[in-house]
C-alpha cells in the first residue's frame, strides 16, 4: 500500500497541536509506516510544498497574508484538509479579543508604538476562508484524538465523532459537580467533550477549551451562570477565552 | 432456627468473610465528597450512611466505555468482559431494582456477553436505606433481587438470603451470628413509579416545551439512571491496521441518539423529551408497559435544571410555576 503524504503545518499559533502529535511516541513509528511526512517544518528540515498531499493537517488561526498564502496552497494541493485544534476551528485563544478591541489597538499594545506594525487581521477560523473536510478539537487535542484520526485517514475515512457535552464524562468519572455544588463558572453543558473530564477530574472547572458541544443549550447555562451570581461580562469573557462568538440567545 | 442477626460490632469480620466470595467494592466517599462504590481495602473507608451514589451499581455490569470487538486483518476477537469475582456491599433496594431491570434487557435471549459474563461473577449484597427527599420509592420497601440482605435493626443486622450464594455467605459467616426476633418478610418493592399511557407523550402539557428548552442536554440523567442502558457503538480503525469497537453509554437527549443516515428520527429537543417519557414510564418492546422508575432520585438530583418528567403525569394545574 503507498504511504499517504502527510504535510502538518501551523498557522498563528502556538504549535502546541503539533507538539502533541509529536509526543505520540507509542504511535510514531506505527505512523511513519503508514505515512510520508512530505511538509512538517516544525520536525524536518527539506520539507516540499510542490507536492500532492493526501491531507493536509494544519493548526492555528488565520491572522497574516502569509497564513492565507499558505492555508490556500495546502487547500487547493490537498485531498482532505483537518482543521487541527481549537484555534483552526474557533479562532482560540488568539482570537479571544476579536469582539472586544481592534486588531490595531493590539497591535500597538504589543509592538508599540513602532512605524511599521505587522500586517494582520483578526484570528479567524480554516472555514472562514477554505472548506475543511475534518476536525480535531481541543487545546491541544487529546492524543487519542489524533491517533485516532491519522488511522483513519491511513484507512481512507474519517472518525465518527463524539457529539456529548463534557458533563457526560464528568459525571461518569463521579466527579464533583463544579457548577452545581461549588457554585462554580463550570462550562462543562456546554462545551464538546472527550476529554474525558481532564480538567474538573482535578477540581479545575471545565474552561470550554474544546469549544461547543452539538446544539449547545447557551442561553440556559448563561442562564445557570448569573443565577450562581457570575456578571454578564465575566462570564462573556470567561467564554470567549477560546472561541470569541458565541449566540448568547442560542437554545438549541 | 438458624442465627440471622449480625452486630454492627462485627460488621468488619463479616466484611473479611466476604471477601472469600471476591474482591469487596461498597459504598465509600471520594477525597471531593461524592458517594460512590469502590474497592474497599480498608474498612473504615466503608459509608453504609449515604443516600445515594452518584453513579448506580451499573458501572460495574455495562461499564461507561468497553471495547467490545477487535479486528486484524481477515480475524476478529471479542473484547475482554474484564469480569472478576467480586461482592457488592451495601447496595439500597432501589439499585438491586435497577439491577434486577438491566438483568431483563441484557439477560433476555439472546444474552449480552460482556454483560451476562459480568453478572454470573457478582454477588449482591443489599442494605436498608434512609430516604432523602429526592427519593421517590414507596417508604419501607425491601427489595429480594439480591443474594444476601441485611436489614437494619437496632444494634445489628437481620440477614436475609434470597439465593444460594446468599445462603452460602450465611454458612461462612455463621460464627459471626447470633439469633436475632424473626422480621417481617421482605415485601419486594418491586418498580416503583407506575406505568404510564404512553399516549401521555404526546400530550400539550405546557412543561413540555419548558423543559425542552431548559434541558442543556448534559447527559447527567441518565448517565446516573440506575436503569438507563442506552449505548453507542463506535468503530475507531488502528494504525497498525484493522480496527477497534466501542461501547459507551448514550444519552437520548443528545442530538446523535436519533440520528440516522441522512435524517434524525428526534430532531429536535423536545422530541427527545417526549421520548425518554416513553423509555422510562411506558416501556418498549419487549419491556412494554413496564416502568424502569426504581425511585433513587439521582435524575432530580443531578439535573442542573430541575427537571423532573414525573411532573409532565400530574395536571398542569397542580404543578408549581
Amino acid at each position: 500500500m503507498r504511504p499517504m503524504k502527510l504535510a502538518i503545518t501551523g498557522l498563528t499559533a502556538c504549535s502546541g497541536c503539533q507538539l502533541t502529535l509529536l509526543n505520540c511516541e507509542d504511535e510514531l513509528p506505527e505512523l511513519l509506516a503508514r505515512c510520508e511526512l512530505v511538509y512538517f517544518p516544525l520536525a524536518e528540515s527539506g520539507n516540499k510544498l510542490e507536492v500532492q498531499f493526501d491531507a493536509a493537517i494544519v493548526e492555528g488561526a488565520v491572522s497574516t497574508p502569509k497564513d492565507l498564502e499558505l492555508l490556500f496552497r495546502l487547500r487547493n494541493a490537498s485531498k482532505v484538509l483537518v482543521a487541527y485544534g481549537t484555534c483552526a476551528l474557533f479562532g482560540g485563544v488568539a482570537a479571544m479579543n476579536n469582539m472586544t478591541c481592534s486588531r490595531h489597538d493590539l497591535l500597538q499594545a504589543v509592538f508599540g508604538a513602532a512605524e511599521k506594525l505587522p500586517e494582520s487581521f483578526a484570528p479567524a477560523p480554516l472555514a472562514n476562508y477554505v472548506s475543511v473536510d475534518a476536525v480535531v478539537t481541543g487545546c491541544p487535542p487529546e492524543k487519542q484524538e489524533i491517533a485516532e484520526l491519522l488511522a483513519a485517514l491511513a484507512a481512507g475515512t474519517l472518525p465518527p465523532p463524539r457529539s456529548y457535552p463534557v458533563c457526560t464524562e464528568c459525571r461518569s468519572r463521579e466527579n464533583l459537580c463544579l457548577l452545581l455544588e461549588k457554585n462554580e463558572l463550570c462550562l462543562g453543558p456546554v462545551v464538546q467533550g472527550g476529554c474525558n473530564a481532564r480538567c474538573p477530574a482535578t477540581g479545575i472547572v471545565c474552561e470550554g477549551c474544546r469549544g461547543p458541544v452539538r446544539e449547545a443549550n447557551v442561553a440556559q447555562e448563561l442562564e445557570l451562570l448569573l443565577e450562581r451570581g457570575f456578571g454578564r461580562d465575566e462570564i462573556e469573557r470567561r467564554m470567549s477565552r477560546f472561541k470569541p462568538e458565541w449566540d448568547y440567545g442560542q437554545r438549541h | 432456627m438458624a442465627n440471622n442477626f449480625l452486630k454492627t460490632s462485627r460488621l468488619d469480620q463479616f466484611l473479611d468473610a466476604l471477601r472469600l466470595f471476591g474482591e469487596l467494592h461498597a459504598p465509600t466517599t471520594s477525597e471531593s465528597g461524592v458517594h460512590r462504590f469502590s474497592l474497599l481495602d480498608d474498612p473504615a473507608d466503608l459509608n453504609l450512611d449515604y443516600r445515594r451514589t452518584q453513579i448506580p451499581p451499573k458501572k460495574y455490569l455495562l461499564p461507561f466505555r468497553e471495547e467490545i470487538l477487535h479486528c486484524a486483518g481477515d480475524t476478529y476477537r471479542e473484547g475482554h468482559c474484564g469480569a472478576v469475582d467480586m461482592v457488592l456491599f451495601g447496595v439500597h433496594s432501589c439499585d438491586l431494582e435497577g439491577i434486577a431491570y438491566l438483568d431483563r434487557v441484557f439477560l433476555a435471549d439472546p444474552a449480552d456477553p460482556g454483560y451476562s459474563a459480568r453478572r454470573a461473577s457478582l454477588t449482591l449484597v443489599g442494605v436498608t436505606c434512609h430516604p432523602d427527599d429526592f427519593c421517590f420509592c414507596p417508604e419501607g420497601t425491601v427489595s429480594t433481587a439480591c443474594d444476601l440482605f441485611l436489614a437494619a435493626s437496632g444494634d445489628g443486622f437481620h440477614l436475609t438470603s434470597h439465593s444460594v450464594r446468599g445462603n452460602a455467605i450465611l454458612a461462612a459467616a455463621e460464627h459471626l451470628l447470633e439469633e436475632g426476633v424473626p422480621l417481617q418478610p421482605a415485601t419486594s418493592s418491586g418498580l416503583c413509579f407506575p406505568p404510564q399511557d404512553p399516549e401521555l407523550r404526546f400530550s400539550d402539557h405546557p412543561l413540555w416545551e419548558k423543559f425542552a428548552s431548559t434541558c442543556v442536554s448534559c447527559g447527567a440523567c441518565s448517565v446516573c439512571c440506575p436503569t438507563c442502558y442506552c449505548f453507542d457503538v463506535r468503530e475507531y480503525p488502528a494504525l497498525s491496521g484493522g480496527c477497534t469497537r466501542i461501547r459507551e453509554w448514550d444519552n437520548c437527549l443528545f442530538a446523535s441518539h436519533g440520528e440516522v443516515a441522512g435524517a434524525n428520527f428526534r430532531p429536535e429537543r423536545l422530541d427527545r423529551l417526549r421520548y425518554r417519557f416513553l423509555h422510562k414510564y411506558c416501556g418498549f418492546t419487549p419491556l412494554q408497559g413496564i416502568s424502569s422508575c426504581v425511585g433513587c432520585g439521582r435524575c432530580k438530583e443531578v439535573c442542573p435544571v430541575d427537571i423532573d418528567l414525573r411532573e409532565l403525569t400530574v395536571a398542569p394545574k397542580q404543578v408549581q410555576p
